[in-house]
C-alpha cells in the first residue's frame, strides 16, 4: 500500500508541473505591459527598465517561470493589487469554506446517486426508474448558478425556510446554523453531478446483477440484503473512482454557486477579484483549486487501492 | 446482382430499379423515430430563428425602456416576460441576447473541432514523437477542471465575448483531439492506406482523401454533443462578469444582473436561465438521437 501511494505521488509531480505551467502562462497572456501598472505614467525609459529588472521581466520566459515556481513552492503566491495583502491571506480561509461546500456536495451527490442508482438497477422497468432517468438526463444540462437562483426563489424568498446568503447568521453561529446555510448551496452544487453519478451507479450495478456469482447466491436462497452487500462491495471501487473524478466538476461549480449565495469561499474571492481586475488573486485562486483537484484525485486513488487489491498490485 | 452494362447509358437506366433510400433519408428516419428528439429539434429551431430574427420578432429594442414600466411581473400586458429594473422588456432582451449566447455556444465548438481535429489527425497519423509532443501537451489541460481553466484564461485576457470564445475554444480542443487521434490511429492500420502509400501518395493527400473522411463522423457526433456544454460554460463565464458589458444583452449576464431582483421579482429573475436550460437540454437530446441515427450503416 505504501509503495502504491509513493508511486502515485511520483506520478503527481508531472501533473502538478503541467498545472503550474498553465497558470504561469495565464499571467503571460494578460494584455499590456505589467510595468505600466507600477510606474508613474510619465516615467522615463530608464525608470521603467529598473522596474522591469526588479520584476525579472528582462529574463527569458523559462527563467521567469523558474523564479515564479520557486516562489509558489515556498507558499508565496504574490500580492493582491487592490487589497495590498499577500494573496495567501485571502485564499487560505476561503479554501476551508470551499472545501466544506465541496465535501458536503460530494457526500450528498454520492448518497443520492447510490440510492436512486441501485433502485433503478433493481427495478429498471418501474415508473420511478424512468422518472429518475429522465431527471438525471435533464440535470446534465442545468446551469448550477441558475439552479441556485431558483432555490433561493423557492426556499428563501417564497417559503422563507432557509437563508439565502452567507455562511452564518450575524451574531449567531454553531453547527445547526452552518448546516442551515449549507443546504441550498450544497443542493445547487451537487445537482449536476447527481445526474452523471446516478447513471453510472445504475449501469454498474445492473452489470453486476447479471453476473453468475449473483445468480448463484440467488439460487442458494441467500437473503436479498446479503446479496445487495455483495453487489455493493463489487461495484464500490468503480463508483468511488467516478465520484472522485466528479470532485473537479464540483470544485469548479462551487466557484459559480458561491457567487450566488455569497458563500465566503475561493469562488467568491475569484469573482470579486474579476470585478476589480485583480489578476494575481484570480491566478492564485485558480492554482489553489487545480492543486486541490489533483490532491483529491490522489486521495480517491488511495482509497480505491485500499478497497481493491487488483489496483494495488497492478 | 450482376449487371452487364455495356454502355454508360445502360448503366444509368438501370439505376432506378434498385431503390435504395439515400443515407440522409435513413438517418432522418432513425432520428425522427424518437419523439423527444423531434420536440427538442422544434424547440431549438424556434429559439434559434427568433433570436436570429430578433430585430423583426422582438416587441421592443434591447435597450429601450421607461422607468415607469420597471419591475413588471410575468404576463403583464405588453411585457409577456416582465421587465427589469430599468423597465426594459425581458422577452426582447432575451431574443437579442440569444444571438451572442448562441454564438458563444457554437463558435468555440466549431473552432476547437477544426483545431483539435487537425492536431489529433496529425498526432494519430504520424505517431512517434509528433504524437507524444502533441498529446502530452494537451494532456496537461486535462488536469484542470474545464470551467476553471476557462475562467482563468478569460480573466487573464479581460472581459469580452471574444475572449470568452477564445477561452472556451482552448478548453474544448483536447477532448476533440483525443477522439480524432484514436480514430486516425485506427484508420492508419487499414490496408487501403497502405495501398495508397505504396502507390506513392504523400501524407497530405492520404490525410485529405482517406483519413479525414473516415474520422469526420466521429468528430462531428462528439462536437454536436459539446455545444450544449459549451453554451453552459460560456454563459457561466458571462455570469461571472467576464463577457459583455452593460447594456448589451446576453443570457448569462442578464442572470447576473437580475439576481439582485430575486427578492422583488423572483419569477422574472430566472427567465434567462430557462432559455439557457431549454437550449442546452434540446441540444443534448438532438445530439444524442443524431449520434444513434448516424450509427446506422447503409
Amino acid at each position: 500500500m505504501a509503495s502504491f501511494v509513493l508511486k502515485r505521488l511520483a506520478l503527481m509531480i508531472p501533473t502538478l508541473l503541467g498545472v503550474s505551467i498553465i497558470v504561469f502562462l495565464m499571467l503571460k497572456i494578460v494584455p499590456g505591459d505589467p510595468v505600466n501598472s507600477i510606474v508613474a505614467p510619465d516615467a522615463s525609459e530608464a525608470e521603467r527598465a529598473v522596474v522591469r529588472t526588479q520584476l525579472g521581466l528582462d529574463k527569458p520566459i523559462v527563467a521567469q517561470y523558474g523564479i515564479w515556481l520557486g516562489r509558489v513552492v515556498q507558499g508565496n503566491l504574490g500580492d493582491s493589487v487592490t487589497r495590498r495583502l499577500p494573496v495567501t491571506e485571502l485564499l487560505l480561509p476561503a479554501l476551508k469554506n470551499t472545501v466544506i461546500l465541496t465535501a458536503a456536495s460530494a457526500a450528498a451527490a454520492f448518497v443520492i446517486a447510490l440510492v436512486i442508482g441501485v433502485y433503478s438497477a433493481y427495478r429498471p422497468a418501474s415508473r420511478i426508474a424512468a422518472l429518475f432517468n429522465g431527471l438525471s438526463l435533464a440535470s446534465i444540462g442545468l446551469p448550477n448558478f441558475w439552479v441556485a437562483l431558483i432555490l433561493i426563489g423557492i426556499f428563501s424568498v417564497t417559503l422563507g425556510w432557509l437563508p439565502s446568503s452567507g455562511m452564518s447568521t450575524v451574531g449567531g453561529g454553531g453547527g445547526g446554523d452552518l448546516i442551515k446555510h449549507l443546504i441550498l448551496p450544497t443542493a445547487a452544487t451537487a445537482l449536476s453531478s447527481v445526474g452523471v453519478l446516478t447513471r453510472m451507479v445504475r449501469s454498474t450495478v445492473a452489470g453486476i446483477l447479471q453476473q453468475d456469482h449473483i445468480f448463484a447466491l440467488q439460487a442458494k436462497g441467500v437473503r436479498r440484503t446479503t446479496i445487495l452487500a455483495h453487489v455493493l462491495r463489487n461495484g464500490m471501487p468503480t463508483i468511488l473512482n467516478v465520484t472522485g473524478l466528479q470532485f473537479g466538476a464540483l470544485l469548479a461549480s462551487s466557484v459559480l454557486v458561491e457567487t450566488v449565495f455569497s458563500w465566503p469561499g475561493i469562488g467568491q474571492v475569484i469573482y470579486q477579484a474579476i470585478g476589480q481586475r485583480d489578476f494575481p488573486v484570480v491566478q492564485a485562486g485558480v492554482l489553489v483549486i487545480a492543486v486541490a483537484f489533483v490532491l483529491l484525485n490522489l486521495l480517491v486513488d488511495a482509497i480505491h487501492a485500499a478497497m481493491d487489491p487488483r489496483v494495488r498490485h497492478a | 446482382m450482376t449487371i452487364h452494362a455495356t454502355t454508360a447509358r445502360d448503366a444509368a437506366s438501370l439505376r432506378p430499379i434498385s431503390r435504395e433510400p439515400s443515407r440522409v433519408l435513413l438517418i432522418w428516419r432513425a432520428f425522427s423515430r424518437r419523439r423527444s428528439a423531434l420536440i427538442a429539434l422544434a424547440v431549438l429551431t424556434v429559439i434559434v430563428f427568433s433570436c436570429v430574427l430578433a430585430p423583426w420578432v422582438a416587441p421592443y429594442g434591447p435597450s429601450e425602456g421607461e422607468v415607469t414600466d420597471r419591475l413588471m411581473k410575468i404576463g403583464s400586458a405588453g411585457h409577456l416576460l416582465g421587465t427589469d429594473e430599468q423597465g426594459r422588456d425581458i422577452l426582447s432582451r432575451i431574443l437579442y441576447g440569444g444571438r451572442l449566447s448562441l454564438l458563444s455556444g457554437v463558435l468555440p465548438v466549431l473552432l476547437s473541432s477544426l483545431i483539435g481535429g487537425a492536431l489529433g489527425v496529425i498526432a494519430g497519423y504520424f505517431g512517434g514523437w509528433t504524437n507524444t509532443v502533441i498529446m502530452r501537451s494537451l494532456d496537461i489541460v486535462f488536469s484542470f477542471p474545464a470551467i476553471l481553466l476557462a475562467i482563468g484564461i478569460s480573466a487573464a485576457l479581460g472581459p469580452g465575448i471574444t475572449n470568452i470564445i477564445i477561452s472556451a475554444t482552448v478548453v474544448f480542443i483536447p477532448p476533440v483531439a483525443r477522439i480524432a487521434e484514436s480514430a486516425a490511429k485506427e484508420v492508419r492500420k487499414e490496408e487501403y492506406i497502405e495501398a495508397a502509400r505504396s502507390s506513392g501518395a504523400g501524407a497530405g493527400l492520404i490525410i485529405r482523401s482517406h483519413v479525414f473522411r473516415n474520422i469526420f463522423s466521429k468528430v462531428f457526433v462528439f462536437s454536436t454533443s459539446q455545444i450544449g456544454v459549451c453554451l453552459m460554460v460560456a454563459s457561466g463565464l458571462s455570469f461571472l462578469g467576464l463577457g459583455v458589458s452593460p447594456p448589451t444583452p446576453e443570457w448569462g449576464f442578464m442572470l447576473n444582473n437580475l439576481k439582485q431582483l430575486i427578492f422583488v421579482n423572483p419569477m422574472v429573475t430566472i427567465v434567462p436561465g430557462v432559455f439557457i436550460f431549454l437550449t442546452s437540454l434540446s441540444l443534448n437530446l438532438v445530439s444524442d438521437a443524431l449520434s444513434d441515427a448516424l450509427e446506422i450503416k447503409r
